[in-house]
């Protein structure tokens, strides 16, 4: 891939690409009186979990997202849900599949995914993920944009991801709502999405929105134009919010879909995922959550996390970082590949770090990353497991996502989320052999009748085959 | 934290230029070649391997360097970077990889920056010397790419100008278009061999192209003298219109990106055309690489293609190791993964004294703390033309700022 096609490629999945189309948004039509709790059933999950049998797993090596390794354990599964974790299980009648030098984890998680907003081929047409008209487009839910049918879910899907959050792109202060997808194939967005996952909402610092409006010759065109643009959105956010808590209808202010969302962060229903790269920036977003007086809940890229990673502990923000993606831009300049591993040893190891992709490669290969991320650690002084490292792409994003009560571990009760890989999931030659989505086989490196094809895959290059074998 | 204290140490402490001789002992050595690697000792010169072998016969003056069977492999040696060249991407004045005035003669050698922080982090990082290229623009061809030594030094070391860089597929225009003029742009490289070129820059074509004298001597080469042309397309129908072209125009042809090479696999295979891959490019990007896979890599090693690795990742040319790795995940032949970092790169680029560890070679040496594809695994010795370098980066002083208080300016203790 050439130079500056690759730069524009990095730019539109980093940025996303700013020439949106300009769409009357279907501003408050009605003046209706709804509650909050009706406001978060619009667009609800209609996911039901796909068939599944019992299943059960024997001698396998297990890490369990938590930290734990286990080997040489058997793993039970019935009914959608982990049944039991331990070293001999016997269970009657229930297909046994034998995991001799395999290796169990949950799913792989990715906070940080454009799958179904920057769908494949990223044409102009596809090109769903920013809607770069105006700074502040809280109003808007990534959701809306997403295409059932992008191959890149498929691709992931092999590469173990059960889970992903799907967030609009960087190029505005307030970018707009993110929502969590189980990696099923269906063909609407409602049967995809995670029940009980709370929205997010995406912010952006820096120099994206900076450029895309500083180029318009409007506001923000600098970094203080960016805290300006979210201080005046959240001042009306707070009369709104204060508005809508009234106790006589007539009184609550005109239903507003952008301040629904800012609404739902002050009321902590809606976490922040805020992309910054830089260290004094995110400070200053911290500072800003507490003018507000809301919570971040994670930032992304944050390739300077590592300077203020005690400050991130000490607030319990989450950081959702690439292993070693830098120079694309200048506030992408100061990467330490042991940025990962700082922000997870912090204050005595109670940082909370992630691996993230922002890319339809990367996602497939989050594994690799945390692979990469953890022998850096492990290079500068640290000593991280394995077993540890693996919290970085279930636990922690499943954490950062609001679903870890369902998922993002190998615990009893919980969703039967589950990859089988064919070795050490930290070693590059291991692949996904079994990804198993609520106990229901999702796809099967064996078995060519597992392997989820889009319809985008039909006959597109031969019309006698599928675009993947 | 001491770990890392005692890893600098050892390199400051070996840092200083070596002369003499120097033993690299009882490493598991990837010669390069394609064969399988045997524990063997390296013994080197001045810059030059001079043998490789057991039980090697050394001197006193010797310096014996215990390698205890770690992986060896050759400098890795990217074959399409900016490095030198690109500082910051979206920063225009950092930028030296585009140019208004020139296309096929667009030469980057000379704003070659040896002191960009890229240099360092992917030396750092097992690369030992890397093909800059320009970037791509809306002409078929955007110019020609140099091969540097990244040692980080003034004295600007490599070979100025060895390939030509364009591409064909979607764009702008159509695709017809493109082809037509690439072919326009050739036929002017037949003309150069019999005719001057301020002959050829007075006809009606060379001004409508709006080509300088660089262009046409450059275009001369490709025709005349058997320069690279690197051509990145993806479409299997285009892969065989550049095939026809290197057919027609006796081009020394190298196909970058072919994601659907995987169709046209025999008409690949008879032209003896090298290839430029990225493995884990799996995703159909544009309507022009539907077909991608990560099964590429297998299916053209099956082929007996010679196969190069690019990454799609700005910045971190080293990140081929991880590509290569999940190449071979996928089929391809571990022997031709590091191959393909190495001898390939400089057997396809005319780099004759470097890509092996043989004798006679020039010692651009990684010893590696492990499996050098698999990702988590980093250099612990390179060495560039028999001197050992210094490991550490711009990166490798922000990790040692911020993870020992002592280190940290009192401002920025928390």
């Amino acid at each position: 891939m050439n130079n500056k096609v690759l730069l524009l490629l990095l730019l539109f999945s980093i940025i996303g690409c700013s020439e949106g189309f300009n769409v009357d948004l279907p501003f408050g039509g009605s003046e209706s009186e709804t509650t909050n709790l009706e406001i978060d059933n619009a667009f609800a999950s209609t996911y039901t979990p796909m068939n599944s049998e019992p299943m059960l797993f024997k001698s396998a090596n297990i890490y369990d997202g938590l930290g734990g390794e286990f080997l040489n354990y058997d793993l039970l599964l019935s009914g959608g849900k982990i049944i039991e974790v331990g070293e001999s299980i016997t269970a009657p009648g229930v297909m046994a599949i034998d995991a001799t030098d395999k290796w169990i984890t949950p799913g792989i998680i990715d906070i940080h995914s454009h799958m179904g907003v920057y769908s494949a081929p990223g044409v102009s047409t596809s090109s769903d993920g920013n809607e770069a008209t105006s700074p502040v487009t809280a109003e808007v839910w990534a959701e809306h944009s997403l295409w059932t049918q992008d191959p890149q879910f498929a691709l992931a899907l092999k590469g173990g991801v059960t889970a992903f959050h799907v967030l609009p792109g960087s190029a505005n202060l307030f970018g707009g709502r993110g929502a969590t997808f189980k990696n099923v194939s269906q063909n609407t967005v409602q049967a995809m999405k995670f029940p009980g996952a709370p929205h997010s909402l995406k912010m952006a610092c820096g120099e994206n929105p900076k450029r895309v409006y500083g180029n318009r010759r409007q506001a923000p065109s600098t970094r203080m134009g960016n805290m300006a643009g979210y201080r005046s959105a959240w001042i009306e956010a707070v009369e709104y919010t204060d508005g809508m808590n009234k106790k006589k209808s007539d009184r609550k202010p005109t239903r507003d879909l952008a301040m629904d969302t800012l609404m739902g962060v002050l009321n902590g229903e809606i976490l922040i995922q805020n992309h910054c790269y830089r260290a004094e920036e995110m400070a200053m977003m911290i500072e800003l959550s507490k003018e507000f007086n809301y919570k971040i809940t994670a930032f992304h890229h944050a390739v300077e996390a590592y300077k203020i990673a005690d400050l991130l502990a000490d607030e319990g923000i989450c950081a959702a970082l690439w292993a070693d993606w830098w120079g694309f831009k200048h506030e992408a300049y100061d990467m330490v590949q042991a940025n990962v591993a700082i922000i997870d040893q912090a204050r005595n190891g109670t940082g909370c770090a992630i691996v993230h992709s922002d890319d339809a490669v990367g996602i497939q290969h989050l594994n690799q990353e945390a692979a990469k991320a953890m022998a850096a650690g492990n290079r500068a002084g640290f000593e991280i497991s394995r077993a540890h490292a693996m919290r970085w792409i279930t636990s922690n994003p499943a954490k950062a996502a609001g679903i870890l009560d369902q998922t993002g571990s190998i615990e009893v009760g919980k969703d039967a989320d589950i990859v089988l890989w064919t070795g050490n999931p930290f070693s590059v030659y291991s692949r996904a052999e079994k990804v198993l989505i609520d106990g229901a086989l999702a796809f099967d490196m064996n078995n060519p009748k597992i392997q989820p094809i889009t319809d985008f895959d039909l006959g597109i290059i031969k019309p006698q085959e599928n675009r993947v074998q | 934290m001491r770990r890392l204290f005692t890893t600098l140490a050892l390199v400051f402490l070996t840092a200083p230029i070596l002369s003499g001789t120097v033993l690299l002992k009882g490493g598991l050595v990837h010669s390069g070649n394609g064969g399988t690697a045997t524990v063997q000792d390296i013994l080197i010169s001045e810059n030059i391997i001079v043998d490789v072998g057991n039980n090697l016969i050394i001197d006193g003056n010797t310096r014996v360097i215990e390698v205890n069977g770690l992986p060896v492999t050759p400098g890795l040696i990217s074959p399409m970077s900016n490095l030198g060249i690109v500082e910051i991407n979206a920063l225009d004045v950092t930028r030296d990889d585009e140019s208004d005035l020139l296309s096929a003669g667009f030469s980057i050698f000379n704003a070659f920056n040896p002191h960009s922080t890229g240099i360092p982090w992917n030396r750092s990082n097992g690369i030992t010397s890397a093909i800059s290229t320009p970037s791509a623009s809306s002409f078929p061809i955007f110019g020609l790419g140099s091969h540097f030594v990244l040692d980080g030094s003034l004295e600007i070391k490599g070979a100025k100008d060895i390939a030509m860089f364009g591409r064909l597929g979607s764009s702008y225009g159509s695709r017809a278009e493109t082809l037509s003029l690439l072919e326009s742009l050739l036929e002017i490289g037949e003309l150069a061999k019999n005719k001057p070129v301020e002959e050829i820059l007075e006809m009606t074509i060379a001004d409508k192209l709006e080509l300088q004298a660089q262009d046409i001597i450059a275009l001369g080469k490709v025709i005349n003298d058997d320069m690279p042309f690197v051509i990145e397309t993806n479409r299997a129908v285009d892969i065989l219109q550049a095939l026809a072209m290197k057919e027609k125009y006796d081009l020394n042809l190298v196909l970058a990106s072919v994601e659907e090479a995987p169709m046209v696999l025999t008409k690949l295979q008879e032209s003896n055309t090298p290839v430029i891959i990225d493995p884990m490019d799996n995703i159909p990007n544009s309507f022009d690489e539907l077909g991608s896979s990560l099964d590429l890599g297998r299916i053209l090693d099956q082929a007996g293609i010679p196969i190069m690795f690019s990454t799609q990742r700005s910045h971190n040319y080293h990140l081929m190791r991880q590509g290569s790795g999940n190449a071979v995940a996928h089929g391809m032949s571990y022997e031709t993964a590091i191959k393909g970092m190495t001898q390939t790169v400089a057997q396809t680029f005319n780099l004759d004294n470097r890509g092996s560890i043989e004798p006679g070679k020039l010692a651009d040496i990684i010893v590696w703390d492990g499996d050098p594809l698999e990702p988590a695994s980093f250099p612990k010795i390179v060495m560039i033309e028999g001197q050992l370098q210094d490991l550490s980066s711009r990166s490798s002083k922000l990790t040692e700022r911020y993870t020992n208080t002592e280190n940290k300016p009192s401002s920025y203790k928390h």
